[in-house]
């Protein structure tokens, strides 16, 4: 396909079917994007012609099977998980991706790690897949009045929808929340199913992730002391490695986690 | 009651910090009709300062001990704070601490209070408590306790994910010298009665999937290194033996930490061998993933690791033969050789290969270190004249380049 030179900015609500919506309407249109950034993001963004697209789930759905039939489901999971890395950068590295995926003719496109689109594209995922991982572990719940487990995350990328998973797996006897204080939005789950959910007040403290003390268990500053406790009786003074320490936990995350918080 | 534990708490983390192993992989447990559940692959909770990953709450159950061994905070003869646990306050604790996600699960070692029979019970109690009480299905991880009966340590199996037997001291004799209660026999005979039932249940569940799991995640042990003489030759056959006989899942080496005053059974150190920690992990690592045995990594005439230069290294500048290799052609495990080139760069080489010349640009994205596998591969981008094999001189440019401590001190492996 052969896309015109007059380029713009698409803007579109920041959901992945409202970017492949984008996709949808960039092939249509014949337009080359010159960026591709979710409405929240537009304020950074140097002037020029701007389209806004109104999602469509039957496009964005029409834009999947055509990943799925040149590609594999794999491959769309691939997608939607570098997708989660929410930046311009990786939106036009999508829509390369796609292009190529789109024209390429003996359909093994996708498979060759040599190519530079598909190693990046391989590469974003690995990184928001890493961040999940990181969450499993530093995610950090509170037991409330009502004995449900909340906990508030900050991460990089959008990787709640990553997390939901394990934490069904592994607490599924209990309420449990993991609310992400940037994005505004959470993950709830109550002993059936998973649902995502926004909240009208601000539960958390953003510069702590504790909630209020009325609405905390009576034992829950207990086990936290314990915990921290825990945490530097555990160190080894004599092997201090503060700079291993730091690329394993880097500081942006220490803020909610009690451990760390004040250090 | 609360502070109680808490004073409990600080006192047997501490003592049990020393005890480097905390992973939590290898297991596969699910949360059926309970809480928790163990994943093969581990994940970290957090770090602390010495950079280490805690996965695992690691305590002691109890550190009064009726030993006295050399190398330990807890022998009988070091004045210090004690206190024990009941399985009541553990067993809370653990839960507590597991469903706030502070953890992954419970790594219980202790002391040996009254007599080794009577520590490994109350042990088992704690398991026992969490498995049946709470329906607890996290990784539980204990230390099977030298010199306990056999029927106790066949509970443990069943009740825990992973056993491990500490070794400690690489050579019989010296372990006799630093801890004269124990010897050989009392630390092999446990370790190879897990083993043997490791195999076992995996038949009986081959079998039936109703038969019992035993000791899941494999067991594995620790070695102190630099608290006596021995060689990182004789460490590495040991643990190379240990992988093979024992089908062990891991070998933790921990370098000595003098933790007492001075004992004139033990050398004494300005700072841990930290590097030398460090090289004896890159070397198992080339054992357990890179397909090399331990004696090509050392010999009875090179019986240390150098210091100055990793492991693989090493070997490739005692090997000129082998090189260099053409990455368009070479097999998998030849192109794990390659130093610089490390496990998933070397998949994606021969899995990618198809579809053209691997280039440098390649490499560099891949993250294979260049300024080292640039010596040792055929290369079409460079002149001859520039890649042929001076080892010498190899080894001069590579080692003044490596010579950053703060890196090597990391636990990553150079590849
Ligand atoms: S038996 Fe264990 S706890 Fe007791 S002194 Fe020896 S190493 Fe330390």
């Amino acid at each position: 396909m052969q896309l015109t030179n007059n380029p713009c900015i698409y803007t579109f609500n920041g959901s992945f079917e409202g970017f492949l919506t984008v996709v949808f309407r960039a092939f249509d249109d014949k337009r080359m994007p010159e960026s591709i950034v979710s409405r929240a993001a537009q304020a950074q963004l140097p002037l020029g012609e701007m389209v806004h697209v109104e999602t469509c789930n039957d496009q964005a759905a029409r834009v999947c099977a055509g990943i799925v039939e040149r590609s594999d489901q794999r491959n769309l999971r691939l997608f939607h998980v570098a997708f989660l890395a929410e930046s311009a950068e990786t939106n036009m590295l999508l829509w390369r991706y796609l292009q190529h995926l789109f024209r390429d003719n003996c359909r093994e496109y996708y498979r060759n790690m040599l190519d530079e689109e598909v190693y990046a594209l391989i590469q974003t995922a690995r990184q928001v897949r890493r961040e999940a991982h990181r969450f499993q572990g530093f995610v950090r719940f509170q037991r409330t009045r009502d004995n449900m487990y909340v906990a508030a995350i900050d991460p990089d990328h959008n990787v709640l929808k990553l997390l939901s998973a394990h934490f069904r797996s592994r607490f599924p006897d209990r309420h449990w929340l993991v609310y992400d204080t940037r994005r505004q939005y959470g993950i709830y789950y109550d002993k059936k199913s998973v649902q995502e959910v926004r909240m009208e007040a601000k539960p958390f403290n953003l510069n702590t992730g504790y909630i209020q003390k009325q609405a905390r268990s009576m034992d829950e500053d207990y086990y936290r002391t314990l915990w921290q406790h825990y945490y530097d009786a555990i160190n080894i003074a004599e092997r201090k490695n503060h700079r291993q320490m730091r690329g394993s936990m880097p500081r942006r995350y220490w803020k909610y986690l009690p451990e760390r918080s004040g250090k | 009651m609360k502070d109680k534990v808490l004073h409990k708490l600080n006192i047997l983390a501490d003592a049990a910090k020393y005890d480097v192993s905390c992973s939590s992989s290898g297991s596969s447990r699910s949360s059926k009709g309970g809480v928790g559940n163990a994943k093969s692959a581990g994940v970290c909770h957090a770090f602390t300062e010495d950079g280490r990953c805690i996965s695992l709450l690691k305590i002691l159950y109890t550190n009064y001990c009726i030993y006295d061994c050399a190398y330990c905070v807890n022998r009988q003869s070091n004045d210090k704070r004690r206190a024990s646990f009941t399985p009541d306050e553990l067993a809370d604790l653990t839960i507590n601490f597991y469903r706030r996600n502070y953890i992954e699960g419970l790594f219980l070692s202790s002391g040996v209070m009254r007599s080794p029979d009577y520590t490994m019970e109350q042990l088992n109690a704690v398991a026992r408590k969490l498995r049946k009480e709470y329906r607890f299905n996290g990784y539980i991880h204990m230390k099977s306790i030298p010199g306990a009966d056999p029927l106790l340590v066949h509970e443990a199996g069943l009740l825990a994910d992973r056993l491990s037997v500490n070794i400690e001291i690489p050579t019989e004799i010296q372990l006799q010298v630093l801890a004269p209660e124990k010897d050989f026999f009392s630390v092999f005979t446990p370790m190879n009665q897990i083993s043997l039932g490791v195999m076992e249940s995996k038949a009986e569940r081959r079998k039936s999937r109703k038969a019992p799991r035993f000791v899941p995640a494999g067991q594995s042990t620790q070695l102190i290194v630099g608290a006596s003489p021995e060689t990182d030759y004789t460490i590495l056959k040991l643990a190379s033996g240990l992988y093979h006989q024992q089908r062990l899942k891991r070998v933790y080496y921990s370098g000595f930490v003098p933790v007492n005053q001075h004992d004139n059974r033990l050398p004494v150190i300005q700072k841990p061998p930290l590097v030398r920690e460090n090289r004896l992990y890159q070397a198992d690592w080339l054992m357990r993933f890179y397909h090399f045995s331990y004696d090509e990594i050392l010999d009875e005439q090179n019986t240390q690791l150098d210091e100055h230069m990793d492991p693989k290294l090493a070997w490739a500048l005692r090997n000129p033969h082998f090189f260099p290799i053409d990455l368009d052609r070479a097999s998998y495990e030849t192109i794990l050789r390659v130093p610089g080139i490390g496990v998933r760069s070397a998949k994606i080489i021969v899995a990618n290969r198809q579809y053209g010349r691997i280039t440098f640009s390649h490499l560099k994205r891949m993250g294979v270190a260049l300024n080292r596998a640039k010596y040792f591969i055929l290369c079409r981008e460079l002149p001859a004249a520039t890649t042929a094999f001076y080892p010498e001189q190899i080894r001069r440019r590579l080692v003044k380049g490596s010579q950053d401590a703060g890196r090597q001190l990391s636990l990553k492996f150079e590849v």
